[in-house]
Order: C-alpha cells, then sequence, then structure tokens
C-alpha cells in the first residue's frame, strides 16, 4: 500500500470526517503492521488513529471494554479475574508486532488467518462502532458475518473498542492455535466457551478460523456439546462433528484432510481448556 | 519526493526530518546514517532492524517514519561504543556470541527493552522479549547464554 499523504487528526470526529471525505483514497491506520502487505496500487492518505486516547482496558459492568488501538502486547500483559484474552495475545506474531499491532486493525480488516475473531466469536464479544448516530454496539456475529472492512469504506463509521464479557463463575474459555512456529501465520485456530451446570454443559460457543475461508461459529458442534457432561466423550463426539461443520480447507502444504483431522484435535484441546478454566480457575 | 516533516527524539536528541509519506522509519534511519539498524527481511519477521519506540521494541521496516511523530526512538547507535561496549555487548563478546553479527543490533534492542521494562527474567519472560529476533547462523545458545549472564547478574544484584 503506498501512502501519499498522513495526517493526524486531533479527535474521534475529526478522523471520522477526514475518512468520510478521502472515501476510497483514505486508510484508517492503527499500528499500521498490515497495511505493507495490503497491495492495492492506489496511493492512499493515511489517518492516524492512534493519539485519539484509544489505548486502554477498563472494566465496565461485567464487562471488559478495550480501545480499538490498544497494542495486543497490552492485552497480553493485561491480568484480571476471569480475564482469558491474554493467552491468545501471546501466541500471535512477535513481540514486535504485538507492541504496535492493534486489536481494533486484527479486526477491522479480517485476514483469513486471523485469531482474535475467532476468539471474540466464541466469546460474544460486542465492537462498538461510532458512527453519525452515535456509539452502536455490533454482536460478534453479526460484526464478523463477512469482511468487516466493508462496513467501514467510506462510511466514516470507526471501530472504537471491544468489549468482552468477563466470564461468570462456571464458565471457562479455551483457544488454540496450531502453528508450524512460534511466529508463523496460523494454520488453524479454535476458541470455546463452555457455561458448565455442575458437571454438565449448559451451552457451548465454539468458533474456527485459518483453516477456513472466513473465520466462523460452529453452531452443529455448539448444539452437540449441549446438555452433555463436560468430558472426553463429548469432546471426541463433538470433533468428530466438527469435521462436516464446515469447509476445512488445505493450504501451504496442508491438505484439506489433515486440515480438518487438525481441527479436530485443536478442538478438543480447546474444549479440555474450557472446562479445566470454568472448573479451577478462580 | 520528500513532502513531509517527522519530528522526534532520537537517541535522546531533538530532531526534525524531512521525510515521505510512504517512507519507513528503517530506511529514514539508515539514509541520515544510522546504520547499525538492519535491513533484513523487510517484512517483520527477522527482527535485524529492531529499535526502541517510547521504549518498546518495535520493526522499524514495518513502521511508517510519520507514526514516530513526537516520540522518543532508539537505536544500537545508544546502547555502546567500539571502545566502551555495553554489558550486554562485551558479554558476547566474551562468549563469542557473534558469528556474522547481521542479527546482533536488533537481538541488543530487544534485550534492552527487556531489561528495561522487566525486573524478573524467568525464561518465559525472557522468551517472549526475544521471539521477534531470528539469527540465521543459528546462533541462540551462545547468545542465550550471554543474555542470561547479564540477566543473573541483575537479578543477584537487584536482591541485595
Amino acid at each position: 500500500m503506498k501512502v501519499c499523504d498522513f495526517i493526524r487528526p486531533a479527535s474521534l470526529a475529526e478522523a471520522r470526517e477526514a475518512l468520510k471525505n478521502l472515501g476510497s483514497h483514505g486508510m484508517a491506520l492503527a499500528g499500521g503492521t498490515a497495511l505493507h502487505f495490503l497491495l492495492d496500487e492506489a496511493p492512499v492518505t493515511a489517518v492516524d488513529l492512534t493519539r485519539l486516547g484509544m489505548s486502554y482496558i477498563r472494566e465496565e459492568d461485567g464487562w471488559y471494554r478495550i480501545g480499538a488501538t490498544t497494542p495486543i502486547a497490552d492485552i497480553q500483559r493485561h491480568r484480571a479475574p476471569r480475564w482469558a484474552l491474554h493467552e491468545i495475545c501471546r501466541r500471535m506474531a512477535t513481540h514486535q508486532i504485538r507492541n504496535v499491532s492493534t486489536i481494533g486493525g486484527n479486526i477491522a480488516r479480517v485476514f483469513p488467518w486471523a485469531d482474535l475473531p475467532v476468539v471474540l466469536l466464541a466469546m460474544g464479544a460486542e465492537m462498538a462502532v461510532e458512527g453519525d448516530a452515535g456509539e452502536e454496539l455490533v454482536g460478534a456475529d453479526a460484526f464478523f458475518a463477512e469482511q468487516p472492512a466493508k462496513r467501514f469504506e467510506g462510511s466514516g463509521s470507526l471501530l472504537t473498542a471491544v468489549k468482552v464479557p468477563a466470564l461468570a463463575a462456571h464458565h471457562g474459555f479455551g483457544s488454540v492455535k496450531v502453528v508450524r512456529t512460534s511466529a508463523a501465520f496460523s494454520m488453524a485456530t479454535l476458541a470455546v466457551k463452555l457455561e458448565l451446570d455442575g458437571d454438565g454443559i449448559a451451552s457451548a460457543r465454539v468458533a474456527a478460523g485459518a483453516a477456513l475461508p472466513f473465520p466462523r461459529r460452529l453452531p452443529e458442534v455448539e448444539a452437540a456439546l449441549a446438555g452433555k457432561e463436560a468430558g472426553e466423550a463429548a469432546f471426541a463426539e463433538a470433533a468428530k462433528v466438527a469435521e462436516g461443520a464446515a469447509p476445512w480447507r488445505g493450504k501451504e502444504g496442508m491438505s484439506a484432510e489433515y486440515s480438518k483431522h487438525l481441527a479436530g484435535v485443536a478442538l478438543r484441546d480447546a474444549l479440555e481448556r474450557a472446562a479445566r478454566f470454568a472448573r479451577e480457575r478462580e | 519526493m520528500m513532502e513531509a516533516t517527522v519530528r522526534f527524539t532520537l537517541n535522546g536528541e531533538k530532531r526534525e526530518f524531512r521525510t515521505d509519506p510512504d517512507e519507513k522509519l528503517l530506511d529514514l534511519l539508515r539514509r541520515e546514517g544510522y546504520r547499525g539498524t538492519k535491513f533484513g527481511c523487510g517484512q517483520g519477521t527477522c527482527g535485524a532492524c529492531t529499535v526502541l519506540l517510547d521504549g518498546r521494541a518495535v520493526y522499524a521496516c514495518l513502521l511508517y517514519s510519520m507514526q514516530a511523530e513526537g516520540r522518543e526512538v532508539r537505536t544500537i547507535e545508544s546502547a555502546g561504543t567500539f571502545e566502551k561496549p555495553s554489558e550486554f555487548q562485551q558479554e558476547l563478546i566474551d562468549g563469542g556470541a557473534v558469528q556474522c553479527g547481521y542479527c546482533i543490533p536488533g537481538m541488543i534492542m530487544s534485550a534492552t527493552a527487556l531489561m528495561e521494562s522487566e525486573t524478573h527474567y524467568d525464561d518465559e519472560t525472557v522468551k517472549e522479549y526475544m521471539d521477534g529476533n531470528l539469527c540465521r547462523c543459528t546462533g541462540y545458545e551462545k547468545i542465550w547464554a550471554a543474555l542470561r549472564r547479564v540477566l543473573d547478574r541483575r537479578e543477584a544484584a537487584a536482591k541485595k
């Protein structure tokens, strides 16, 4: 991506106005680490969003609100009761990228290998989008129903924060990212939120990405888990259901068959982690 | 085409540079003579271009120079000299840890961020700070051992 001009708006309103006026010639910039890989020929004006006070993590009525330009490293280092986002953040890219790359930049334009959309889908996160009518909260299912960048292009609306629910007691979360080397893009990312009632699964949210064209939930797997005892038998069954629940695809030397198998194994691992989280973590 | 201006503190000195909005911080630094910061992969993988931005290790090859406006940038030129190497640089020399040397400036900047940001240096923490620097000579063992000597000494001193 060729940057022909660089502006630093003084407020969110100014940033929105600038992006609206620029239309397809404007590019919202946070960490910018992915911009270098967009190969569009047409030069753009970069609109720097990192100086608008959108880097923070706050607790808010049972939710954690994370500013859109909060670096991945800050989310990774954050610790709070029943906070689960640090695990996947530690597994993303490298130290230097985590210091610059932001949560907003990671999800406002979704690359197929992205981990955070998977995690946010499973968590039931909400995205705060500032538009002409003020702030709108968009649920993860709607937000990731198609490429989120489409929602923002030329509209002047901006992602300002991500809200993830603080997990209640007996709720657990697990995320697994399979890679060949620690800094490589994901081969398969699976995430699970389990709500336990005693030993039983009251409900489950399951999402996957990287081995798929686009991150998505796996409703058949969720249905297969509901009402079962949280344990090996149900998890193995869920992995079997997962094989037919999404168009697993091969890439970078992996066959589609391998990718499908990998997703099943990663799912079992994520389920075990989520169950352990629900039972053991304070 | 130099049509923009960027101001930032470079190794403790307030500076102003002409730049192009598309120029990467790495290219600006090298153009201005700060050639200790290396161009390796140019795509945020190898870590040879690591500099500190407000004390955090970043890849200068992935950062537009304009993103540094008003920030504090530190390069390897701030770390020590041939005559007076830093503690880690001396350990690298003593341990024979420098092979081709291309990755070393980046390694030192990541280690600097680690030493300035943390007080406990368990292996997991060290790995976390150093996971974005590759050594194509695969000289990791000696680099790690040299760093470990510095960190152990610091931890021991802190306990006193």
